[in-house]
């Protein structure tokens, strides 16, 4: 595997729309900042966002998107396809750096998105992007779950080693976060990838920690840390910039802190358990997250 | 396993013994502080104090360590969500023969943001 013995792998797996990417981005915004880590982001994304934050722009051209401009990915530059974070991520700013490269995908509709990951991560690996001196952490960015193989090659080929998923008290960014630690307990034996936790990007619901936390612990890990919701996020996302650069003394800022804090010293990497169907249900109901379906009235309108 | 920011070692598995949390903060000194005030809310008009002053509680020495750490100038703090559900979580265990302890666990189990200064 290239890159240093040292280098952590991670990424943030979750339900689409769940806030991935604005979470990844600050969070490794404040690791970079605060704990002064260097950083690779691999956006494993086709919308290609995972990056933009850092880099103050609309979305960089993406790794598939050169290699079709240019006409085979032996013609793309690894300075056109990986670029260095602007303002604090810059290399040449005191603290941590970031870079980024975004894989992008086929055209919708047309061929496997997974394989864009696939193509940018070998392309990323022969250009030496993993042997950057100084680099500490590269974290890929994974759209919604692992139902599709391609998305789960950063697992499947044993690229990421610590999973984050990214969940909300709402029931399929749950059943989804199931079905992600269904994906890493299918690779644990053969690649060694672990789940590292879960981040509950909160959306304020009636006992949203409570529900975080049980499911959790059901499937063996821990919650990492609960972000709450906070409007200053959407005001820095406004200027393509994360919370931490936007306003680095902010409420919010302190929780992406706290958050990268406890990423850099976690040691807690498990081997899920994943819950049936069923138990998933039960946990929502216990929660009051559904009622109770009386099955005499299942099939039934509402106005009979 | 990260608990009221405390790093437990993952050999410990994913359920921290409250007993071992109380250790972490067993050597706190509370005796300069007679009451933890709580400004619930964001919004200028829903913005409420809480007082609290029950020191004989695992609450009012978690807040006390949580408002000291890091503040030596001893100013206005936020409180970070999961560290004050945390606080709630485990009170709720420990101190659940006090009432008025109680009653300040259901404040903080909700969704507003908190801050907190100490006299």
């Amino acid at each position: 595997m290239a890159g240093a013995a040292s280098l952590r792998q991670i990424a943030f797996y979750g339900k689409g729309g769940i806030g991935k990417s604005t979470t990844s981005q600050n969070t490794l915004a404040a690791m970079s900042h605060y704990f002064e880590k260097n950083i690779m982001i691999v956006g494993c994304d086709p919308k290609a966002d995972s990056t933009r934050l850092i880099l103050h722009e609309k979305a960089q051209d993406t790794i598939l998107s050169l290699a079709a401009e240019l006409g085979t990915i032996e013609d793309v530059e690894m300075e056109q396809a990986r670029l260095w974070g602007k303002g604090l991520f810059d290399k040449e700013t005191p603290g941590g750096w970031i870079n980024c490269a975004e894989s992008g995908g086929p055209e919708p509709g047309v061929g496997c998105a997974g394989r864009g990951v696939i193509t940018a991560i070998n392309f990323l690996e022969e250009e030496g992007a993993y042997d950057e001196e100084g680099l500490d952490f590269v974290s890929y960015d994974v759209l919604g779950d692992v139902v599709c193989g391609g998305f789960a090659m950063p697992i499947r080929e044993g690229k990421a080693q610590e999973i984050y998923i990214v969940m909300s008290g709402e029931m399929m960014a749950m059943y989804a976060a199931n079905n992600i630690s269904k994906g890493i307990l299918k690779y644990a034996n053969t690649g060694g990838v672990r789940l590292a936790g879960l981040v509950c990007n909160a959306r304020m619901t009636d006992k949203e920690y409570d529900l975080a936390l049980e499911l959790a612990q059901r499937l063996g890990t821990q919650l990492i840390h609960f972000v709450p919701r906070n409007n200053i996020v959407q005001h820095a996302e406004l200027r393509r910039m994360t919370v931490v650069e936007y306003s680095p003394y902010s409420d919010q800022a302190r929780e992406y802190k706290e958050l990268a804090r406890k990423i850099v010293y976690n040691d807690m990497k498990v081997i899920p358990t994943p819950i049936t169907m069923d138990e998933l249900e039960e946990l929502l109901l216990a929660f009051g997250l559904e009622d109770e379906v009386d099955e005499s009235q299942v099939g039934k309108a509402a106005e009979a | 396993m990260f608990v009221l920011g405390f790093h437990f070692p993952a050999s410990m598995g994913n359920h921290i013994p409250d007993e071992l949390v109380a250790e972490k903060i067993a050597d706190v000194d509370i005796s300069d502080v007679k009451e933890i005030k709580l400004l619930m809310g964001t919004k200028e008009r829903d913005k409420e104090w809480l007082s609290y002053t029950n020191k004989d509680t695992f609450l009012f020495r978690a807040m006390v360590h949580y408002f000291k750490e890091e503040n030596p100038d001893r100013v206005q703090k936020y409180m970070i969500y999961m560290n004050r559900y945390q606080m709630s979580e485990i009170s709720k265990r420990v101190d659940a023969a006090d009432d008025e302890t109680m009653k300040l666990c259901h404040n903080l189990d909700n969704m507003e943001q908190f801050r907190i200064e100490v006299a």
